[in-house]
């Protein structure tokens, strides 16, 4: 589903952010990036959305080479990869239902079509009282929800997520990764950078633990620790 | 079509929402766009000036009287024949002796002194229009080759050529200063879109995320940029021609120099403006928005340096 072969990115500066990556992940897989905050987990996520160019190499996602992708196509590419972020990204002038509708309206779906296909997705995450809320009237876990609901609404194959509990205390996170849990349990592949401890071992699935933009460790239901027992 | 309702929904939604950032945006078409076309204005009331001032008599030639000094009669016809038919020449009338003292009875009706004379002593002239006023000196030369009839020769074109070049500086003046004044208004109404766009580059960011193609995010605003031209450039055509009435109004005791500009001038360039208005608006939209939406394909600088 992604395949990353050899990817190197230097950002102007010089800081070398990923170096040599190479990873391929699987359909349906749940996959965490860990690793200590300049690692490159972030980067890893906008070069597969990208919200950045590579410097050399090659990335695939969903059978494209997006590293060769004309500008015109990005919008394309994204409208196929759900993302969530740590500070949610919500358009704040929106309701809650129109931001996750803007999702479908950027598709072009009709009118009749989106409207039932948002209060679908806002009933998953458990919002269906709150579609004509603003963002400022949500607690940080519910602008999460709503955050995820737009990542959804397309029901799209991808979903990346970079850091989407590190704004929430430990009950809300553990919500929030029900929410992702039961999103990956529809087929939906879901790659999440993380350094959230408890959250990785909780959860075991795969982890690719990063350190100065190299992959140091890459394990099926693995634990978070091995990483700063290496550090 | 659900999408062009969605996008025309975007743009007046966001019209409502950012109204202060909006009237800003109006106030700097409005006013570089009453500077312009006040300007333009100017320049228009110095063409009709010009154009009147060149219109009418330019040379005027006094004849000998027919019968007396080895003039012989039908002379001044003759003469009028062959002046008419000089190329630099486009009409010629003739004022006969009688009509000279009427004329002067007229001119000098409130100086009853002056009409105490002989009638007999008023020569009868040529009036001479020219097809351009530099032709002046050609002609007077011609005529006074003619000293058999023709007594002396007189013309304003000196003056009119003075006044000629005079308003041709002020009308490139005037242009130049239009021209300028429009650039700038372009200038000015893309930093304020600009800055409007500045303040809401999350947003942009934000629909690229979500997979928004770049005319998606680009309809609303060239929508926001038409509408703030538009109404701009309304007001700007609207504030010029109320004050231009209301100077024409004012000024309409003058002999010498008109103010009144024609309701087809205002007609023809307040459409022009509306549409310079519409576009500046546009093009200012674009200018402003081409480097966020570079900046959210990823392929931008890595941090945004603002302006």
């Amino acid at each position: 589903m992604i395949r990353l072969e050899n990817v190197t990115k230097v950002y102007d500066g010089g800081t070398v952010a990923a170096n040599d990556v190479s990873l391929d992940i699987q359909k349906g897989e749940f996959v965490f990036l860990v690793g200590p905050s300049g690692s490159g987990k972030s980067t890893l996520i906008r070069l597969m959305l990208r919200d950045e160019p590579v410097t050399r190499g090659k990335i695939w996602v969903a059978g494209k080479d997006i590293t060769t992708l004309p500008r015109w196509k990005i919008p394309y590419l994204r409208r196929s990869v759900g993302t969530v972020f740590q500070d949610y990204k919500l358009l704040p002038n929106k309701t809650v239902g129109e931001n996750v509708g803007f999702a479908l309206e950027v598709l072009g779906r009709p009118r009749s079509m989106i409207s039932p296909q948002v209060d679908q997705v806002l009933d998953l995450v458990g919002l269906s009282e709150m579609g004509e809320r603003y963002p400022r009237q949500l607690s940080g876990g519910e602008q999460q929800r709503v955050s995820v609901a737009r990542a959804f609404v397309n029901r799209p194959p991808i979903m990346l997520c970079d850091e989407p509990t590190g704004n929430l205390d430990p009950k809300t996170s553990v919500g929030i990764m029900k929410l992702l849990d039961r999103i990956n349990r529809t087929g939906t592949t879901v790659v999440m950078a993380t350094h959230d401890h408890a959250i990785v071992d909780a959860m075991k699935r795969r982890v690719v633990a990063l350190d100065g933009g190299r992959v140091v460790r890459d394990e099926e239901s693995g634990r978070y620790e091995r990483v700063t027992e290496e550090e | 079509m659900s999408k062009v309702i969605f996008l025309i929904k975007e743009a007046l939604v966001s019209l409502r929402r950012n109204i202060l950032i909006v009237t800003g945006a109006v106030l700097a078409v409005f006013i570089s766009l009453s500077l312009a076309f006040g300007a333009l204005v100017v320049n228009e009331v110095l063409r009709v000036n010009t154009v009147a001032w060149q219109q009418g008599v330019h040379v005027i030639a006094f004849l000998n009287d027919e019968d007396q000094n080895q003039v012989p009669s039908g002379a001044h016809a003759t003469l009028q024949t062959q002046v008419e038919q000089w190329e630099e020449v486009l009409s010629v009338g003739y004022v006969s002796k009688s009509e000279a003292w009427l004329e002067f009875q007229e001119i000098f009706a409130n100086r009853e002194e002056l009409l105490d004379i002989d009638p007999t002593i008023l020569p009868a002239s040529l009036r001479i229009e020219l097809v351009d006023i530099a032709f002046h000196e050609s002609v007077r030369f011609r005529l006074e080759q003619q000293q058999q009839v023709v007594r002396q020769v007189a013309t304003a074109a000196d003056s009119i050529e003075q006044l000629q070049n005079l308003s041709n500086v002020l009308n490139v003046l005037g242009l130049g200063m239009a021209i300028v004044l429009g650039l700038s208004a372009v200038v000015l109404i893309a930093n304020t879109i600009r800055l409007a766009i500045y303040a809401r580059r999350d947003e942009v960011a934000i629909m690229k995320l979500v997979g928004a193609s770049n005319w998606f995010v680009r309809v609303p605003f060239l929508l926001e940029g038409l509408i703030e031209g538009l109404v701009g450039a309304a007001l700007a055509v609207f504030a010029v021609w109320l004050g231009s009435t209301n100077l024409a109004r004012a000024g309409e005791g003058f002999v010498l120099f008109r103010l009144d500009v024609s309701e087809q001038w205002f007609l023809r360039w307040g459409l022009l403006f509306l549409v310079f208005g519409a576009l500046a608006g546009v093009i200012g939209s674009m200018l402003g928005l081409s480097r966020y939406l570079r900046d959210a394909d990823g392929t931008g600088p890595d941090v945004p340096t603002g302006f």
